[in-house]
């Protein structure tokens, strides 16, 4: 038994063409048994789509896998369960009606002519629980249980089935720093009973804390896999990461006016933390932080759309209650998800262009449709929609053209301030230029404009300032130039500044 | 038979109508337009002595309410709303306006009421009415519940408080000689009746309200996405309080129009109404999830319906068939709509 062992889990030339796109590119690494390995990279470089051919969700266009030496071509997720191998994804799959026992045997009870019997299961099943998390009672009601406890069980539901790896796909996200403490004891636990955890993170102290060896991907390419021992820290990683230095095509604005036109003071809700900042006439700011930071709930709390405790000062006057209010007193949100919160998909572009903005378009009360169609046909005009006619079906156009159509009918409300929330993800990179150029020109033209976004480059490109945002809070403002330092900001949003913090 | 014609027909219309230029909504109503005509000429030739024009006119003029209460659940249908209460409305509003009409001191209870003059008792009974199409916005709107289950129970509420009033039976005596005035004016010296005039007119002005105005718009889009439709500045519950209102004030004068007709207050009136309702809404194209659908494809539905029960019970099958072909009919409208979508979509 000195002949090294035979790793769990080993990739080898895996690779998943898109139309268009190579998402990832002849990655070929191995996992050690009983290891925590954790898989970093930036959005985009290929995790989820290496995730989702380990789980069966996709097919690997060439490549093979092999688990414990076998080979492994998992077709479905039932086959990558079958394999071993089991997915805690970021949506719970725990039935809150079921007690904690019903809901770790479930789809495995034994019946005899419908009725359910008892068998070495649920022995089985509550040893591997009391293994892991002993506090939890078995025959607790799942729905009286917090979310860290629920991941739990889903673990123990997992590991209990025989699965000898267990994909993690960013599990801290929505727990508070204790849950956090207890998931990490819950994983090492795991460690011990001899199954293998790929944990997904891009908070890089936690991989720091946690892991044992670490895989990086880049644009779809393996880059190292490495055990965590051998790498300096942090930075080292973020160099990894990003290889390159980040594309930093800004040049500095001389449009910005020094007038405020947006105040918001100590915004906190359940996850914003006493958020305070201002926008100038004519800027562009970004907000910038991992998913759960707060992004999102910064740009709703500015468009009235939550509620939040502080105040919101727009022009001198508060915003109001009601994303009417909002959009009457001079905002529009371009949403975070396009196809459920942004477009009518089913309506024609024409009746998504003018719905911001009604009273441009109507006489007391009955529209003018020679103005509709003509607004309509300038706008497409204008941000170079693809689409061969107004009456066109929403749903029938690209994703880079669909959020040209949510952008267009935010632009129609002749908003003074607008809020992108990830303007261009799903986004093709030829539209993701021509939105960059439509942010640029408004903002030359007066509008002040907030981006919210997880991509770095994004901010970095277009931003005149930068939120940086960490839980919830506001870690640091960054003012984007020439020698705006990407590494530091990564460093500061992934938690590393903490870790360094004495 | 008529069933496996209707299915010839509508497939034959969907290949040359695939038109791009022409919409999802104009199409649907097309191919509705389409099964009618056909259904009819079927009918005509299938049904001895069908094709008059007075059977034509027949059609619509027999249905004038249940049409009318179409036009106010095809808007809540396509705001993403159902409206299970107007059979009950119609019951309720007939019975009040009747109770306010009644002269007092009758022999009995049955026919005592206030004595009110026709009007007010008319303005009085439209109020009940419009109160609970205000119990439905206020429980699907604040509290969120449901609009089926909401209006499924306003429908009990409705028919049950007309039941209280009229003591399980009717109220007819005791009325004021103009009461029964409206409901049985003939229009124009033909033996039109007021009641279906007022349904072309409710017809166009909702088709007008549908396709050009902003209020005819914004159901739409809270129909196609309602969380898009607020984070566009739309106020979702103040919209759909409105087409509550609507659709319980259209009920409430149908059934006073049905009460004025038949110079009685009848609690079972009305009964099923709302099923008929729904159900030419869906055989009219009209989205059961909503954000589509429109007003003359409820009214073709309406003909299809029609032409459907009509033409059976003018052929071999007992009227005892009628619930039998409307569900056949319901189920193949709604089949062939959504696999001609589909197929366009493709």
């Amino acid at each position: 038994m000195t002949a090294q062992p035979t790793p769990v889990l080993q990739v080898e030339g895996l690779t998943k063409d898109f139309p268009g796109v190579r998402a990832v590119d002849d990655v070929s690494f191995s996992i050690e048994r009983s290891t925590i390995h954790c898989l970093v990279g930036e959005n985009g470089a290929g995790k989820s789509t290496l995730v989702k051919m380990l789980t069966g969700a996709l097919r690997p266009t060439s490549g093979t896998m092999t688990v414990s030496g076998a080979p492994y071509e998992p077709h479905n997720p039932n086959d990558a369960r079958r394999g071993g191998i089991a997915t805690l994804f970021q949506e719970l799959h725990v039935v809150d009606q079921l007690t904690v026992q019903e809901n770790l045997t479930l789809g495995m009870e034994r019946s005899r002519f419908g009725f359910l019997v008892s068998s070495d299961l649920d022995d089985r099943v509550v040893g591997t629980l009391a293994a892991i998390e002993p506090s939890i009672d078995p025959s607790a009601r799942v729905s009286s249980l917090s979310v860290a406890q629920k991941q739990i069980v889903e673990i123990a539901r997992a590991a209990s089935s025989g699965a000898s790896v267990i994909i993690m796909d960013e599990p801290t996200a929505a727990l508070s720093e204790r849950e956090v403490e207890r998931l990490f004891a819950v994983i090492r636990r795991l460690r011990e009973t001899d199954v293998t955890v790929i944990y997904i993170s891009h908070k890089l102290d936690e991989i720091f804390e946690l892991g044992d060896a670490v895989t990086v991907l880049r644009d779809g390419r393996h880059i190292a896999t490495r055990p965590l021992s051998q790498v300096a820290g942090p930075p080292e990683l973020i160099e990894m990461m990003i290889g390159r230095a980040v594309l930093q095509n800004y040049t500095p604005r001389t449009t910005v006016s020094e007038e405020t036109v947006l105040t918001a003071d100590g915004l906190t809700n359940d996850l914003l933390k006493d958020v305070s900042f201002h926008i100038k006439r004519g800027e562009v700011v970004g907000f910038y932080g991992l998913v759960g930071a707060g992004k999102t709930e910064i740009a709703r709390a500015l468009f009235a759309a939550d509620k939040v405790a502080g105040s919101i000062e727009f022009n001198g006057r508060p915003v109001g209650r009601s994303p009417k209010d909002a959009i009457r007193s001079g905002i529009a949100l371009v949403p975070e998800e396009r196809r459920t919160q942004g477009l009518f998909t089913s309506l024609s572009v024409r009746r998504n262009i003018s719905v911001m903005n009604t009273r441009k378009l109507s006489s007391s009360g009955v529209f003018r449709s020679a103005d509709e169609k003509a607004a309509a046909i300038e706008y497409v005009r204008k941000l170079s929609i693809a689409t061969d006619s107004i009456e066109k079906y929403a749903e029938k156009l690209s994703g880079g053209n669909q959020q040209k159509v949510v952008l267009a009918k935010c632009l129609f409300a002749d908003a003074d301030l607008l809020l992108l929330d990830e303007p261009t993800r799903g986004v093709d990179v030829g539209a993701k230029t021509e939105i960059y150029d439509i942010i640029r020109r408004l903002a030359d033209s007066g509008t002040s404009v907030a981006v919210f976004s997880s991509e770095l480059e994004e901010v970095l490109g277009i931003c005149d300032r930068i939120f940086l945002l960490v839980s919830g809070s506001l870690a640091e403002e960054v003012k984007n130039g020439p020698d705006a330092d990407a590494a530091h900001i990564l460093n500061v949003v992934t938690g590393g500044e903490r870790r360094a913090a004495p | 038979m008529s069933v496996s014609a209707s299915t010839d027909a509508m497939k034959s219309t969907v290949t040359p109508s695939s038109d791009r230029r022409v919409g999802d909504e104009t199409f649907i109503t097309m191919l509705v337009a389409c099964v009618a005509v056909g259904l009819f000429v079927v009918a005509s030739l299938a049904v001895p002595n069908f094709f008059q024009p007075l059977t034509m006119l027949n059609l619509v003029t027999n249905n004038w309410a249940v049409i009318s209460l179409g036009v106010g659940v095809t808007f809540l249908l396509v705001s993403g709303n159902f409206d299970l209460s107007v059979g009950g409305i119609v019951a309720l509003s007939g019975v009040l306006a009747v109770w306010f009409a009644q002269a007092t001191g009758g022999v009995n209870a049955l026919s005592t009421g206030f004595g009110f003059p026709t009007w007010l008792a008319i303005v009085c009974a439209l109020c009940g009415a419009l109160a609970i199409g205000a119990l439905n916005a206020l429980f699907v709107v604040r509290f969120k519940v449901p609009s089926i289950i909401v209006t499924l129970g306003t429908m009990l509420v409705a028919r049950g408080i007309a039941q209280v009033i009229t003591q399980g039976s009717q109220r007819n005596t005791n009325l004021p000689a103009d009461f029964g005035v409206l409901g049985n004016l003939t229009m124009f010296g033909t033996s039109v009746k007021l009641p279906v005039i007022g349904m072309a007119i409710l017809l166009a002005v909702a088709v007008f309200i549908e396709r050009k105005t902003v209020f005819g718009r914004l159901t739409y889009w809270i129909g196609a996405n309602p969380v898009a439709a607020r984070l566009s500045g739309i106020d979702n519950a103040w919209h759909v309080t409105k087409l509550y209102l609507f659709s319980a004030g259209v009920a409430g004068m149908v059934g006073i129009l049905l009460a004025s007709e038949f110079k009685s207050g009848f609690s079972n009136r009305g009964t099923l109404m709302e099923f008929d309702a729904l159900v030419i809404a869906l055989l009219g194209g009209v989205a059961i999830a909503g954000g589509f659908g429109s007003v003359i494809g409820m009214f073709f539905g309406a003909l299809i319906l029609g032409v459907v029960t009509t033409a059976a019970t003018g052929l071999v099958l007992s009227p005892d068939w009628q619930f039998t072909l409307k569900a056949i009919a319901v189920f193949l409208a709604v089949t062939t709509q959504t696999w001609a979508l589909a197929r366009r979509h493709r």
